[in-house]
């Protein structure tokens, strides 16, 4: 299983999404959730988002394993 | 170096923050602090700002965890460029209100440049690499925060001060 965090505004398209997945890599959590929630699909693919995997910034295709958290990070806008 | 990071929903004290920092060692020769503020208003990202942008609160969400981490990177990299001797960090996070304290940076240092260098550094590496997300309410209605290009422009700044 596979934890998953949506932060800003992915968060907003994310409210009926389930917190857990079972995948291989963020690239393809991402393609799976386009199938069933296309607008958080599209969000996802535009190429400011982030991917982290256990709280570090990874590749699209990083290999994810049993307990993985992948978090989909939009631009940061703190200060 | 010391070095004091915070993520937190209450209000700091700046005197309190700058004592701390001036106390750290009897070589600090400079103290810069900055403190950003709510705005009660905000700016678009075409760099407008009016009445009509006006704001009733702010929101900041974060990534727990995550951000502390890209926090302590931040100022490790600063340490590795400049000669600090203290450097605090403190975030709020949470809801806010027009004209509340956000965020503190301070750094002590032996010269003054080290701090004023260092204290923009954190800042600019803050806004664009911190897992930090701002949201708004204004009637009642939420709405995230976009990035913007300046904030991106002046994180730039330092990789091309890097390279010479």
């Amino acid at each position: 299983m596979i934890n998953l965090l949506f932060f800003g505004r992915l968060g907003d398209f994310a409210k009926d999404v389930p917190s857990t997945i079972e995948a291989s890599t963020p690239a393809e959590i991402r393609e799976l959730l386009a199938v069933e929630f296309p607008d958080l699909g599209k969000a996802l693919h535009q190429p400011q988002v982030l991917v982290s995997v256990n709280k570090m910034i990874v590749d699209w295709d990083q290999p994810l394993f049993d307990g993985s958290e992948v978090a989909f990070l939009p631009p940061v806008t703190g200060g | 170096m010391t070095v004091r990071i915070r993520i937190q929903q209450q209000d700091f004290d700046l005197a309190e923050e700058y004592q701390l920092l001036r106390q750290t060692d009897s070589v600090v020769g400079a103290v810069v602090t900055f403190a950003g503020l709510v705005r009660d208003f905000e700016v678009s990202a075409e760099g407008h700002d009016s009445l009509a942008n006006s704001i009733d609160s702010l929101s900041l969400q974060h990534y727990p965890g995550m951000t502390e981490s890209l926090l302590e990177k931040i100022v490790e990299q600063a340490n590795e460029r400049w000669n600090l001797i203290a450097t605090t960090v403190i975030h709020r996070v949470g809801d806010l209100a027009p004209r509340e304290q956000i965020v503190l940076v301070g750094v002590a240092s032996q010269h003054r440049a080290d701090a004023f260098e260092a204290a923009q550094f954190l800042m600019d590496y803050l806004k664009t690499q911190a897992t930090f997300w701002k949201s708004v309410s204004r009637n009642g209605e939420q709405r995230w925060i976009e990035s913007k290009a300046s904030d991106q422009h002046a994180a730039r700044r330092w990789e091309r001060a890097a390279d010479e």
